[in-house]
């Protein structure tokens, strides 16, 4: 088992997320030839996970690790130049290019763009408005994304709906994005 | 909020679907991991493209989101052995992390529904066929 390797990486995971990135290079050399049946992909990926436990595992993408496929795989996301917005790390929503992103959840399947729209123009102009449609059975596939332009007009939307009923559904609104990982927010901020 | 810590452990989603052509390695990429990261990379060569990658970080909501469509969608039942091996035309890939399952699929470009219908796990390979395109 991989297990003291993935134990490591699991405390990593959790001080600092930069330092991931970091172990996923280190464990592409590493990992490989002491655990060629315990793809390391799992390690990084689930973070805490494998304290609880081994998972049952299902398909083909479990049986290339030790492939070109599942290097490329595994440096695809390596490295650390992704483009972000600026942020302050903190808790708290974040701010998208031109708005602040609402997401609906429990939205009904009948529903139309007008009734969400209709509900949620009350706190200032909706920018964007997208509600999907589950491809198969072309009936909305149940979450709305909304676009105000200020803070105030996303967080006054958000206290007045979320939580009440469109169309005889409950819905729930919050944030859609936010300025970092929610895990232990307490506890990174001792 | 109330059971963050409940609700955001054991889960993790990856798809991935690309080929390699005329352009380079083409392909689109994205992954949602267990403290809200998601992170998106495009890639083409095609007139000196160069490669996309945004990371940003969702709420526990968008994640809750995430699980439900997975769970409703019940690909986790679904098996990748008798779906179209990756090909030249191109590969996708889709591993999800969710409870105590590991998924981990890879298949080929699926071009409509005649390429599901006439492959040997019909009714699987449509799940994944219309999730993926959620």
């Amino acid at each position: 088992m991989a297990a003291s390797a993935a134990d490591v990486e699991v405390v990593d995971f959790e001080p600092d997320d930069d330092d991931l990135m970091d172990e996923d290079g280190a464990a592409d050399v590493d990992a490989t030839p002491a655990a060629p049946s315990h793809p390391k992909l799992r390690s990084t990926i689930t973070g805490g996970d494998l304290s609880a436990g081994p998972k049952k595992t299902k398909g083909r993408g479990f049986r290339e690790e030790a492939t070109t496929v599942a290097a490329e795989r595994n440096n695809r996301f390596a490295s650390r130049d992704f483009e972000s917005l600026d942020s302050d790390g903190g808790p708290g929503p974040q701010r998208s290019i031109e708005g602040w992103i609402v997401l609906v959840t429990g939205v009904h399947e009948e529903a139309q763009e007008d009734d969400v729209h209709n509900a949620f123009r009350e706190f200032g102009q909706v920018k964007n408005l997208h509600l999907n449609l589950d491809r198969r059975t072309g009936f909305v596939k149940g979450y709305a994304l909304i676009e105000y332009e200020t803070f105030e007009e996303a967080l006054d939307a958000i206290k007045a709906l979320n939580g009440t009923e469109l169309l005889t559904q409950t819905i729930y609104v919050d944030w859609a994005f936010s300025n970092g990982p929610y895990k232990r927010r307490n506890a990174r901020r001792r | 909020m109330a059971g963050n810590g409940m609700e955001q452990d054991e889960f993790y989603l990856r798809y991935y679907v690309g080929h390699k052509g005329k352009f380079g390695h083409e392909f689109l990429e994205f992954e949602f991991r267990p403290d809200g990261k998601l992170r998106y990379a495009n890639n083409s060569n095609y007139k000196n493209d160069t490669m996309i990658r945004k990371e940003v970080f969702v709420t526990p909501a968008v994640l809750r989101e995430c699980r439900r469509i997975i769970a409703e969608s019940e690909i986790m039942k679904e098996d990748d052995n008798n779906w179209p091996e990756p090909d030249r035309v191109g590969r996708q890939e889709l591993e999800i992390v969710m409870g105590n399952e590991h998924i981990s699929f890879t298949t080929s470009k699926i071009g409509s529904l005649v390429d599901v219908q006439s492959s040997k796990d019909p009714e699987g390979l449509r799940i994944f066929y219309y999730l993926v395109q959620v």
